[in-house]
């Protein structure tokens, strides 16, 4: 869980998952081109994300094809974040049906 | 379109295996529906659950090679608009690494800009399935709940 909050914690990282959210399944060429970076940046910022888990590759032909994996954030949320948000969560959404249904 | 997901369980492929294509088991972590099929290749496979009317996803079991990989062809019903999209193809690929599994459901040929409804429940359900294998509990986060048994008060 570290590596996943580590790996978050990094403005251009963030922007490699947007890029994959945005088109999955891109090339390191493709990523590249998306942020002002070298291509040797690109690629380490693509290790440290591939061993959070939060980027899986395939390969495809000659081509590696990286891909969003939301699965680890899930995990953060499901082991660490919900047990402090949904009782507020649904505090707020009980009190919103309370307060329509007026 | 193709997507990809990934996880590492503690358990034995075995087991795994199990968790995936056991109905009752199916049903603990994957919004309460059953996925039932006799898992011959070429074999069909319904999935249903009691809190929704007909079913909610059908399709064909295209290589079954237990306990290693699974590829069937799924097609959503629980909607007009996922029923509109028409099949797509879900691979599950089982490794074992040390004590652990490694788990990568692909989800292919979907259309593009397909809705993320087909799609976009697999980190729940993996996040489910750990949980279920390592821990014997489920997960209760609310959309998980969706075709889940309501639960009974005391």
């Amino acid at each position: 869980m570290d590596e996943v909050f580590k790996a978050l914690a990094d403005a251009t990282r963030r922007s490699l998952l947007d890029a994959l959210f945005t088109q999955d399944g891109q090339t390191l060429s493709a990523l590249e081109a998306g942020v002002p970076m070298t291509r040797f940046g690109v690629m380490k910022h693509l290790k440290v994300l591939e061993q959070a888990g939060l980027v899986v590759t395939r390969r495809r032909g000659r081509e590696k094809l990286h891909f969003l994996n939301p699965v680890p954030i899930r995990l953060v949320h499901d082991r660490w974040v919900s047990k402090y948000a949904e009782p507020w969560v649904t505090a707020l959404s009980e009190l919103k049906t309370t307060l329509e249904d007026e | 379109m193709e997507k990809v997901y990934e996880i590492y369980i503690k358990t034995t492929p075995q087991r795994l295996w199990e968790a995936l294509t056991d109905p009752e088991q199916r049903a603990i972590y994957n919004f309460g529906v059953a996925m039932r099929s006799d898992w011959t290749p070429g074999s069909r496979y319904e999935a249903s659950s009691p809190q929704a009317t007909g079913l909610l996803m059908e399709g064909e079991n295209l290589e079954v090679d237990p306990p290693r990989r699974l590829v069937q062809s799924f097609t959503a019903l629980w909607s007009d608009d996922v029923k509109a999209e028409g099949a797509s193809r879900v691979t599950y690929e089982i490794e074992p690494v040390g004590d652990s599994c490694r788990l990568t459901v692909i989800h292919d040929q979907l259309r593009d800009g397909a809705s993320g409804e087909l799609f976009g429940g697999w980190p729940m359900i993996l996040s489910g399935l750990k949980t279920f294998l390592e821990t014997g509990e489920s997960l209760t986060p609310p959309g998980s709940l969706r075709y889940a048994a309501p639960e009974v008060a005391g």
